[in-house]
């Protein structure tokens, strides 16, 4: 069981960049695993279903703009979040019509996708860094994919005989 | 007055809306494409070295980031006077055509071809890439994954990264190419051009041959007379990495041949209150609104406006197509060369040819043994202060500015995208569009949303460039707003 984890945004647009900010954490918490790689990407769709293949399972962390204040989580449920702003493309595709092209040219997809997503403040601003609300909202989602990703791991060493 | 609008547009790179304006008697006065503010694109550039700008350009847009890639490291080789080797070039120039071959694929099967393939009355959910191998078949799904992966290989060989390149410096390339490299890439190069000769007989099989398809690509409702625009070689063939930029008139004349060292000297900017986009126009013209013909400053950077712009094309295949097109087309010729065709459903149909031109422009390169020279860069000596570095993106002409202080930090910075160049023309197209199926207050609303995101389409409008904006997922929302602009109801559909 191999997972991937995809850090997707843009790091010189604020807020927007806020999963590529978690992404680089993880890929230092999670270092030296060999069941997890932790990836960043730029844009959603055909390439983030590209990048998919190959892996049982994958976890998506994507900025999202839904009017909330800013810093929320959204996606704590599994299959609950199914957007985000880079996790389809208007330019190709949206995810699930990737996904299911994907398998249809026979690509081996994860079964599972998780999808957790951080309510931006600004995503209009040509600047790095992440506002202050968005910035306290990172230490928690590193922790939760952690949590989540190493309970799941343990439930699957329980499971071995 | 009664506003209808659109927000946003299905299918369509960065954030857009659409306002379509009625006049009293309820027929569309005007329509015009809305994108929002990025605010400091500019300022976050200035004060940094020039030679960050292939990196930070490149992260403007999740689309074309080898396009900015490659526009700033062109302009980069003439802030520090350094002119690439050959060989520098060559792999340049590789790359470029296989991330071409990717995007002109993925905009066919993807965006534009399920239009024609599925049909442009089919139901929405329908209209998209599983339409296409629904009703074309499921090796055709396979075909364009694997034609993408291959490309995408190459750009990583080539580039250093997959999807951001990172190899282009001033004055050349800090990667050089290996002989089993060559080779490799060689070979993707000719599937590149076995998937573009299958995909025109797909195109021809099933557009060309049904009458009702051909009409529609010579609708009078996507036709616009305007001037084309794109970058040419000292043949005048069509060149995408490098060349003269030209302008032809509507009749096919030339009006301007320059180094886009001039551009400033051709191309003005219009500006209007209700949109940060800026419309350019030909400066020697002037602008005199949204229209067409020689006496309108409005000009097209399309595959149909580079095609239009050529006198012909410098591989043997794209020229037997080139020939084809126009000739199908209809335009006849005047002065030795094809007039050019306005109908601009017909892009679709350049895009392909040019999918083929630089799949067989990949193949001459990966031929060519100088690609392997160990000599892929020219140290740079001196800071010049000022470079314009420019070639064709997918969607038109891109071109990066920059003026430096003496130690190469950046002041000013410009850029001009593609889109940009056929914002006015996209503009109009959806004007023609809405006039077709709004009459006296009377809206057909499956229909135009349809018509509509045709317009927008054939563009392949990238607006994340456009404003240095990048995108999120974009349902179709249509508000019909009364003379008063009062929204007296609206018209939804999800992607």
């Amino acid at each position: 069981m191999k997972t991937i984890i995809v850090g997707i945004g843009n790091p010189v647009l604020s807020d927007d960049g806020v999963g590529l900010e978690i992404a680089r954490r993880l890929a230092g918490r999670l270092a030296g695993r060999d069941d997890v790689d932790v990836v960043q990407m730029y844009g959603g769709g055909l390439r983030l279903m590209e990048a998919l293949a190959g892996y049982q399972q994958a976890i998506v962390i994507d900025a999202i703009v839904t009017g909330g204040p800013p810093g929320t989580i959204h996606g704590s449920n599994p299959g609950t979040l199914w957007t985000g702003r880079h996790i389809h493309s208007t330019h190709d595709a949206n995810l699930p019509m990737a996904l299911d092209l994907g398998r249809a040219a026979g690509l081996s997809l994860p079964a599972e996708i998780r999808i957790w997503a951080v309510e931006a403040a600004d995503v209009e601003t040509v600047r790095e860094g992440l506002s202050p609300m968005v910035e306290e909202a990172v230490p928690a989602v590193v922790e939760r994919v952690v949590a989540c990703f190493e309970s799941a791991c343990l439930e699957r060493e329980l499971e071995k005989p | 007055m009664k506003r209808i609008s659109i927000n946003p547009i299905t299918r369509l790179e960065g954030h857009g809306k659409i306002e379509i304006f009625l006049d009293e008697a309820g027929n569309v006065a005007n329509a015009y494409l809305q994108v929002p503010e990025l605010r400091g694109f500019e300022q976050f550039c200035v004060g940094r070295p020039a030679e960050d700008m292939p990196i930070v350009t490149s992260r403007i847009c999740g689309v074309c980031p080898e396009a900015h890639h490659m526009a700033s490291v062109k302009a980069l080789d003439q802030v520090f006077a350094a002119d690439p080797p050959p060989a520098a070039k060559k792999i340049r120039e590789l790359l470029y055509m296989a991330f071409f071959v990717t995007d002109h694929t993925t905009h066919f099967y993807a965006l534009g071809g399920p239009d024609f393939i599925v049909g442009p009355d089919a139901p929405p959910a329908e209209r998209n890439i599983l339409g296409v191998i629904r009703k074309a078949g499921l090796e055709i799904g396979k075909q364009v994954i694997e034609c993408r992966a291959r490309n995408h290989h190459v750009i990583q060989m080539l580039g250093g990264r997959g999807i951001h390149p990172t190899a282009g410096l001033p004055g050349g390339w800090s990667k050089t190419v290996s002989e089993p490299e060559r080779q490799e890439i060689q070979q993707a190069a000719r599937q590149n051009v076995e998937f573009a000769l299958f995909t025109l007989s797909l195109f021809e099989s099933i557009v060309l041959k049904n009458s009702a398809y051909r009409e529609m690509l010579g609708s009078e409702a996507y036709c616009h007379r305007t001037y084309s625009m794109g970058t040419v070689d000292a043949r005048n063939c069509l060149n995408f990495y490098d060349g003269r930029i030209r302008v032809v008139d509507p009749e096919g004349r030339d009006f301007a041949v320059f180094p886009s060292s001039d551009y400033l000297g051709h191309i003005a900017e219009h500006v209007e209150p209700w949109t940060y986009l800026k419309f350019p126009f030909l400066k020697r013209i002037g602008w005199h609104g949204f229209r067409d013909g020689s006496d309108s400053g409005v000009y097209c950077a399309t595959p149909l406006a580079r095609l239009n712009v050529a006198d012909r094309l410098a591989t043997p295949r794209a020229q037997e197509f080139f020939e084809r097109f126009y000739e199908t087309c209809g335009s006849g010729k005047a002065g030795g060369r094809y007039r050019p065709v306005h109908h601009r459903l017909a892009t679709h149909w350049a895009r392909l040819i040019e999918l083929l031109y630089a799949a067989e422009r990949m193949l001459e390169l990966a031929s060519d043994a100088e690609v392997t020279s160990p000599e892929v860069r020219s140290i740079p000596r001196e800071i010049a202060g000022e470079g314009i570095g420019s070639m064709e993106a997918p969607r038109g002409t891109l071109i990066h500015h920059y003026v430096t202080d003496r130690e190469g930090r950046l002041r000013k910075v410009n850029l001009i995208v593609g889109t940009t160049h056929n914002h006015a023309a996209i503009s109009m197209s959806i004007r023609k569009a809405a006039e077709s199926l709004i009459r006296a207050g009377q809206v057909v609303e499956e229909g135009l949303l349809n018509r509509i995101e045709m317009a927008f389409r054939l563009y392949d409008p990238c607006l994340s460039c456009a404003t240095h904006s990048l995108p999120g997922e974009m349902p179709l929302v249509v508000d019909i707003r009364s003379h008063e602009g009062e929204r007296i109801r609206t018209l939804r559909r999800l992607p």
